[in-house]
């Protein structure tokens, strides 16, 4: 496979670097993508270009995007809410093909997306087992026998009619539910599985295998997607792990145990993303565990340090990165903002509870945890997805398929309530829903294999929407010259590693340099400015954040004093839903060193790509339909990109 | 009203709504099993085979047996089910209940779509449907480019004139011309081996592809638009689509074959069975004001 080839050659340069040199005290641990060491900076290796820049190329060179969290029919949920669309038409619409909308109006998207994990809540799939197939009365009774051996002749178009004729007509022989390969008594999720192996297409389109499994007590949300590397001959021989006792619990330790006893058994593979943090009231990324009301322990982080690899940033409901109560300082922190409650609206959301919610406070209170237990919990990578519960991945503003079905576009949209809890009194409306996101994957080749590979290794990055192609690499020798060469990421990856990876044990008198890039969305808006967020634990044990413009469209100049460029300004015309590129750049570009790096402390840099300012899904309903939307509506937004972080121990 | 959505959606939550979705599929099992313990009796049996059933379940979920406390777990949890199931039964919770409706029609659905796609397509059958929809399994279009980028940004009202001064230079290095220090710095790709159509839209956009379609390959041209800035491009080659062969596309023919049964089977049920029924549909009573529906989500 091309990514054990990859990861075969990081190892290797690794293996030569580490030969190269004498021994010396502080071993290295390879981890994921590699790792930037004392010694291997220290190197500083003169790469020695093949003549061919193209020759011995094995890395990423063009991102996978897709949606790891689409809902269908199949959960129950979205089933009563009327969604009609089960996982196979989900499948067809992610690869691009129009279909119906359970809301009875074609759609399709601008362009295919090149993976989908069809996520259903596991609670009620419905599981029966094969016991119930195949049983030796189809036979015994003389329609089934008939029925039976027309379909073996290849008649089973004839036979089809017959028997439904017979079901009208009160004669349909119960022993029929037992036909082999039905899946009236099988569950959802045998069917989950069929469809994702109909439509999995290795290199052109890929179907992964996938659950939610949807704890939610007290309607705190902790909601994880289950996502399988295997294809279904492995993901069969389990049941999804479910909620409700006793087969089920609601504690996510209970979910890793599920996925250690799935690889220990089949040799397979998974990893869980968690998602919404925003509405679990302080019980998403814990330093005192809600169920037990103790300090996370070492069991805890590393459980969750080891199988919840990612974590899902944006979605339909809300922004998860920062709340403007934690980051006071930045400018774009209020975004998609969803801080009324937990999930169902049934407790009010209170400040105390953001830190544990959000997921730059998460990746800062995983430092202090990774200094204190060993292991550092939230050592996440990012993605962004939908949760919509409509089978249709449909996340462009312009084409905005809503979250659940009766938010599929009609005149009414802009104006309905979406969630309303009587006994609170938190309402949320149709407008508060977010058109986002999608995850971008830097895999080698698009197969269920390359892209879980890249995801367990945190090569990803998340996006409100728009297909932004961001790179993002951290080492210690990268200069200004870098920026100008042809193919950063081939420089990015010989001496630095990408969005994911670790750099450790700074040289003497080095400091962490960035390699970023990000080219907008060849159908989408220009870019405003490239940011890096940076995350530290100081020697008093204190922690801190600092975002950085590192590269920005245009001859504006940072504020003498606060450093920040001023903003980009903006070209929406609200009421006609449009907007230009005379603002912002098609591309940006630089090599960043941090001024403030002090190599005994523990840090975190992860890359931010703001768009110029777009009409948001809203104001193209109330153009399209002519609708006045209620007092206070979002009208505009500015799309971005946030990559996985690089972590700095020392 | 928003309160309906809202109870809508408390319910949907309610675990023991759960448990009658689930005992209104073992009520169809028990009914059609013929067994003597049915939902009217009172005595409640759990059978080997229901046991088999539990510790089945079980297994696929933990990958291992249930001990002897797991066990008396889960037999207590069925039992306490199947009680809540008759009783629910009994007083008609089942009835007007949207998630035991969806699950069942679900369910009946499912069976008919499997007669439709139990039998194996023929080979004749597959080679037809491949005729008949022969665009659709056509391998797509591949083309192979080099390409030189200008930034209006870095270029400015020259743009358009430098990128015809590097053409002429192009032009006269001809299509082998080193291009690497040419025009300005991009992370678009400036080859491209031989690449599906798609995989160029996805890069480039739809405007710049269908305008490079158009040119000559082997010969420097431009420049082409892009939302980029300015390309000089050279097509090296185009390879124009080609009509599939069964051998090449058969997993997709068949899939697109029995999707297409299975819902033409649909219909077909609900034909058929329709005509058993007659439909009365009541006038609507339209209520005076329009009110914003509630919803709630998931």
């Amino acid at each position: 496979m091309m990514s054990t080839a990859r990861r075969v050659a990081v190892v290797t340069v690794l293996l030569v670097l580490a030969l190269a040199l004498p021994a010396t005290a502080e071993p290295d641990v390879t981890t994921d993508v590699g790792t930037m060491s004392k010694e291997s900076a220290a190197m500083a290796f003169p790469p020695k270009p093949l003549y061919s820049p193209y020759a011995g190329r094995d890395f990423p060179t063009r991102p996978f995007f897709g949606d790891t969290h689409l809902h269908t029919s199949f959960s129950m949920d979205a089933g009563a809410f009327g969604a009609r669309l089960g996982p196979r038409d989900a499948y067809r619409f992610a690869r691009g093909e129009q279909v119906m909308a359970s809301s009875g109006q074609p759609v399709k998207l601008s362009r295919p997306l090149d993976f989908l994990v069809v996520a259903d809540h596991s609670d009620n799939m419905g599981f029966f087992p094969d016991l119930f197939a195949g049983k030796p009365e189809v036979l015994a009774d003389p329609s089934g026998r008939r029925w039976y051996d027309m379909i073996q002749a290849g008649k089973g178009g004839e036979a089809a009619l017959e028997i439904i004729v017979a079901f009208s007509h009160d004669k349909f022989p119960p022993a029929l539910m037992y036909l082999p390969g039905s899946r009236a008594y099988k569950g959802a999720w045998q069917e989950t599985i069929a469809a994702a192996e109909a439509f999995n297409d290795p290199g052109r389109f890929t179907a992964f295998i996938g659950y939610e499994w949807t704890s939610n007590t007290g309607g705190n949300n902790l909601h994880r997607n289950v996502i399988f590397r295997d294809n279904g001959d492995k993901a069969a021989q389990v049941e999804p792990f479910t909620v409700y006792p006793p087969m089920g619990s609601d504690n996510p330790r209970q979910l890793w145990k599920w996925m250690t006893a799935y690889e220990e058994k089949t040799g397979g593979s998974v990893l869980a993303i968690a998602h919404n943090g925003n509405l679990s009231n302080g019980t998403m990324f814990p330093m005192i565990e809600s169920f037990t009301g103790k300090p996370v322990d070492r069991a805890y982080v590393e459980g969750r340090a080891k199988w919840e690899r990612l974590y899902e940033a944006t979605q339909t409901k809300g922004d998860g990165e920062t709340h403007p109560f934690l980051s006071p300082n930045d400018e774009f922190a209020d975004f998609q903002r969803w801080d009324k409650g937990n999930l169902d609206g049934s407790v009010a959301k209170k400040n105390e509870m953001l830190q544990y919610e959000y997921l730059r406070s998460a990746l800062l209170n995983g430092l202090r945890l990774g200094k204190d237990l060993g292991t550092n919990p939230y050592k996440f990578g990012l993605v962004g997805s939908s949760d919509a519960h409509t089978g249709l991945s449909a996340l462009e503003e312009d084409n905005f398929f809503g979250k659940v079905t009766p938010g599929e576009p009609s005149p009414e949209r802009l104006r309905n309530i979406f969630v309303k809890n009587p006994q609170t009194g938190i309402t949320i409306m149709d407008w508060e829903v977010c058109a986002s996101g999608y995850a971008g994957v830097w895999a080698n080749e698009n197969t269920r294999a390359s892209l879980w590979d890249a995801m367990q290794r945190k090569e990803t990055y998340s996006t409100t929407g728009p297909r932004m192609v961001v790179r993002f690499f951290a080492g210690f020798d990268f200069d200004a010259r870098d920026a100008q060469d042809r193919m950063p990421a081939r420089v990015g990856y010989a001496r630095g590693v990408p969005m994911g990876g670790d750099l450790k044990g700074a040289p003497a008198g080095k400091v962490p340099t960035f390699l970023v890039a990000a080219l907008k969305d060849p159908i989408g808006a220009n870019l405003d400015r490239y940011q890096i967020v940076k995350g530290w634990l100081d020697a008093k044990g204190e922690l801190h954040e600092k975002v950085y413009d590192v590269a920005w469209s245009g001859a504006r100049k940072p504020d003498p004093k606060t450093g920040k460029v001023p903003p980009v300004g903006s070209t929406v015309d609200v009421k006609n839903a449009t907007w230009t590129n005379s603002i912002g750049a098609p591309e940006l570009i630089a090599v960043w060193k941090d001024p403030d790096f002090d190599p005994a402390l523990r840090a975190f840099y992860y890359g931010r790509v703001i768009e110029i300012p777009t009409p948001r899904w809203t104001a193209y309903d109330a153009q399209r339909y002519g609708v006045e939307p209620l007092p206070g509506t979002t009208m505009t937004l500015t799309e971005r990109a946030y990559t996985s972080p690089i972590w700095y121990t020392p | 009203m928003g309160s309906s959505g809202g109870r809508l959606r408390s319910l949907v939550r309610e675990p023991l709504l759960h448990f009658l979705a689930i005992g209104a599929a073992l009520f169809l099992y028990f009914h059609w099993s013929g067994g003597g313990s049915g939902p009217t009796s009172s005595r409640i049996v759990l059978t080997t085979g229901q046991m088999e059933h539990l510790v089945a379940g079980f297994e696929k979920t933990w990958q291992h047996p249930p001990d002897a406390a797991e066990l008396k777990g889960l037999i207590d949890d069925w039992v306490r089910e199947e009680i809540a199931v008759r009783e629910a039964m009994a007083i008609g919770l089942d009835r007007d209940d949207t998630v035991v409706r969806r699950r069942l029609r679900q369910k009946l659905e499912f069976l008919v779509e499997d007669v439709a796609a139990t039998a194996a397509p023929a080979e004749q059958e597959l080679q037809a449907w491949l005729d008949a929809h022969a665009d659709a399994f056509r391998s797509e279009p591949r083309l192979a480019l080099r390409q030189v980028y200008l930034s209006w940004g870095r270029h400015g009202a020259q743009t358009e004139a430098d990128a015809r001064a590097i053409l002429a230079r192009l032009v006269a290095a001809g299509p082998g011309a080193r291009i690497d220090t040419l025009g300005d710095r991009t992370t678009l790709p400036q080859e491209i081996d031989i690449a599906p159509r798609s995989d160029v839209v996805s890069t480039f956009g739809e405007d710049f592809v269908a305008a490079i379609e158009g040119l000559p390959p082997g010969v420097w041209s431009g420049p082409v638009e892009s939302s980029y800035g300015l390309h000089l491009v050279l097509v090296r080659e185009r390879v124009e689509g080609t009509p599939a062969s069964l051998a090449t596309v058969r997993p997709a023919v068949e899939r697109e074959l029995l999707d297409d049964r299975r819902a033409r089977q649909l219909t077909a049920m609900y034909e058929v069975v329709l005509g058993k029924y007659t439909i009365v549909v009541e006038k609507r009573v339209v209520a005076p004001a329009a009110v914003a529906a509630g919803q709630g989500g998931p």
